[in-house]
């Protein structure tokens, strides 16, 4: 036996080698994280607003007490109808768009030629990089005052990412079938309707729910830059300052998000797991038929005609715009400030994405079901901390950075902030959900041999859960890029609110000059996030 | 886990019964090695290997050790005594089943406790691995006056590194002797009785 020989061995350790990759990614996270609560002001100056506490006790006192007179319950009823109504047709539009773009975008279209397909993917990241206010803005200056606004200004970048989607969808479904067919002689189109299409369809229909889920949220933001519906009224209420009819608005918004989000969950959980009989499931069925009626109400409520597209009056003013904002702007002042914005665009959402990951982590534990048995107490506070996560991520980030406005001073803060926690539902659910499916007995296994609760956690959740999180935080961060200019043009600064003033005075030039920065930008930062990501596989 | 019937009583003291800073201690001296092992794949070497320490650290040493190991000579002897030292940060995930599980036995000589359970601890390793491994585990049998209770399946193993055999058969007690009284006969008894 060699066991007393090996007791004399004392081998030094080899060298300890750390992932250079991951450190140098996780110094740089660091470096710009404080660069960017620098920029805050976090460091330096006032950031508190004092004289706005006194104002803010009133508002919080509001909500309370909010509007519930017949007549704002009425107004608030009808603007709930235009905003669904809009969320319906937007998502129609993006479907037929994204659908029609799929084909143009697919692998399967392309087969080997990837010059084409890039170029293809290429196309659609421009719709794909403004946020779905900027195209309202951008539409109501040559459509007019036009229901037609809204339902494009959500139709357009929602049927760009849909396209990306459903290719993707269709891309990754399993071949077999497909390959099969074309080897018979069937045609590309109908080896694909029978090869490719019935193995991708659950994905494709869940997609479409839960684009429609995002458009309700996207409806209430385009509301509030003018569109009309709640997020107008929610606008008006707020600048007559009457905080009574702001808490009436926030709370129909807020119980329309829910609902959409519950609802589309629900039909994408019936989705993910189909029942085994193997009959026709009637929720989901009543749900599909629910959606097309709901579609073609929406049409009808809003009285979309489409001679308004190709009215005389559209086509001249298409072609003023178009003819005023070529070539770009590109004067040393201009530029200056659309470079200064940048920098504060990507602050806000550096900081937005820190504090959204630092609550997901800080809240993973107690959000997520406890694995085996557990007292009503902290059964209780997961249900009341997912209930909060639910109303965190269902509420649009301009409606908390409206509120945080009372108590910070306006500049990079409260928007940050207002981006970090709506983005911190989205995170939170996520950590939690990470939590939850993770394998129990390792951290059982530390528990029963004494460790602290904390030291568990450490040791046996912490190691297995942080890829997917801090991956899916990084994938958030392109979303809180487009998101900061939306809160940019509410006024809170950066990219946006340059955006803003620029179409305010109708310098059309400058309008593209700042649209390419806000394409770039978002390109750039989807590229360094996916470079990271890569860095922690 | 509670007893359907009747109390337990761990090293002198009913586990239920105790809370807070004495059941940690008591949890502390008893070390198992589960048939799965639940070693955290993620994990470099070196941490798998410092979890069996982690009820007499600080939350905040056990923090930071995930950034410098801490204890790295007891974990390198530990390794070493298992034939590993030379993968301790190496990622877990990386290494065999049988390396695997003789990360698992370091994490239990790093615990030293009093009383170590084992199931099926010889499962995937080769017998000069097994017999090694038996014997490592046994240690605090033999040196502190502790005990090593064992699951196996090896009547060779069960001779070569244990005292007293309990057989059980459909959840019952079929036959309790000590290692030296065992007969063949008895062997073929307790695996008739199992099957």
């Amino acid at each position: 036996m060699t066991l007393e020989l090996d007791r004399q061995v004392r081998p030094a350790a080899p060298p300890l080698r750390r992932d250079r990759r991951r450190w140098a990614w996780g110094l740089g996270a660091a470096g710009v994280l404080a660069w960017s609560l620098a920029g805050a002001g976090l460091f330096s100056g006032d950031v508190f607003n004092p004289g706005g506490t006194a104002q803010f006790g009133r508002f919080a006192a509001a909500a309370l007490d909010p509007a519930v007179d017949a007549a704002f319950l009425g107004v608030l009823a009808r603007s709930a109808l235009v905003t669904v109504a809009h969320a319906a047709a937007g998502t129609a539009l993006a479907l037929a768009l994204g659908a029609a773009g799929a084909v143009l975008v697919s692998r399967t279209t392309w087969g080997r030629r990837r010059a084409g397909w890039l170029a293809a993917r290429g196309v659609l990241a421009v719709p794909r990089g403004l946020h779905e206010a900027v195209w309202g803005l951008l539409l109501v200056n040559v459509l007019g005052l036009d229901p037609w606004v809204a339902v494009l200004a959500i139709g357009l970048p929602y049927g760009a990412v849909t396209a990306k989607v459903f290719a993707d969808l269709v891309d990754e479904a399993p071949r077999g079938a497909y390959r099969a067919l074309r080897a018979a002689g069937a045609g590309r189109t109908s080896a694909a309707l029978y090869g490719l299409l019935p193995p991708a369809a659950g994905g494709l229909l869940s997609y479409a729910f839960y684009r429609l889920e995002c458009a309700v949220r996207s409806a209430v933001v385009l509301g509030m830059v003018g569109a009309g519906g709640l997020g107008y009224e929610l606008a008006l209420s707020f600048a007559s300052l009457r905080w009574e009819q702001v808490w009436s608005a926030v709370y129909a918004l807020s119980l329309l998000c829910l609902a959409a989000e519950v609802a589309g969950r629900g039909v994408r959980r019936r989705l993910a797991a189909p029942p085994s009989s193997g009959r026709r499931d009637r929720v989901l069925a009543a749900a599909v038929a629910g959606t097309v009626v709901l579609l073609a109400w929406a049409c009808w409520y809003l009285a979309l005609s489409p001679a308004s597209l190709v009215s005389d009056r559209t086509v001249t003013q298409l072609a003023h715009v178009l003819r005023a904002a070529w070539p770009p702007a590109t004067d040393g002042g201009l530029l200056r400030a659309v470079a200064a914005s940048a920098v504060d665009t990507v602050q806000v959402s550096v900081i937005a994405i820190a504090v959204a990951l630092l609550g997901a982590v800080l809240l993973a534990g107690p959000a997520a079901r406890p694995a085996g048995r557990s007292s009503p107490g902290r059964r209780g506070a997961g249900a009341l901390l997912r209930g909060g996560l639910l109303l965190l991520r269902a509420v649009p980030a301009p409606v908390w950075a409206l509120v945080l406005l009372f108590l910070l001073l306006p500049g990079v803060l409260p928007g940050a902030l207002a981006l970090g926690v709506h983005t911190l539902g989205v995170l939170g659910r996520l950590a939690a959900e990470t939590t939850e499916e993770l394998d129990s007995r390792p951290r059982a296994a530390l528990a029963a041999l004494g460790a602290r609760p904390a030291a568990a956690w450490l040791y046996a959740v912490l190691p297995r859960a942080a890829g997917p999180v801090l991956a899916h935080a990084l994938y958030r961060w392109e979303v809180a890029v487009r998101d900061t200019v939306l809160i940019g043009l509410l006024g809170a600064g950066g990219l946006g609110a340059l955006l803003a003033s620029e179409l305010a005075t109708f310098d059309w030039a400058a309008v593209t000059t700042v649209l390419v920065a806000v394409v770039v930008l978002t390109w750039a930062v989807d590229v360094v996030s996916d470079r990271a990501r890569a860095a922690l596989r | 886990m509670s007893p359907t019937a009747g109390t337990v009583r761990v090293l002198g003291a009913d586990p239920a019964a105790l809370s807070g800073r004495d059941r940690h201690r008591l949890l502390a001296r008893v070390g198992t090695v589960h048939q799965s092992l639940e070693l955290v794949g993620r994990l470099r070497v070196v941490h798998d290997v410092n979890a069996g320490r982690l009820a007499s650290w600080s939350a905040a040493r056990a923090a930071w050790s995930l950034v410098r190991p801490q204890g790295l000579p007891e974990v390198l002897a530990a390794l070493a005594r298992v034939g590993l030292a030379d993968r301790v940060f190496e990622r877990t995930e990386r290494l065999s089943g049988g390396q695997r599980q003789r990360v698992a036995i370091a994490r239990l000589l790093v615990q030293q406790p009093d009383l170590v359970l084992a199931d099926e601890p010889a499962s995937a390793l080769d017998p000069v691995l097994a017999d090694r491994a038996l014997a490592l585990l046994g240690e605090p049998a033999r040196t502190r006056g502790g005990a090593l209770v064992a699951a196996l399946h090896d009547a060779g193993l069960v001779r070569r590194h244990c005292d007293r055999v309990v057989g059980l058969a459909g959840g019952r007690v079929v036959l309790d002797a000590p290692v030296t009284a065992l007969s063949a006969a008895d062997l073929a008894e307790l695996y008739g009785a199992a099957t």
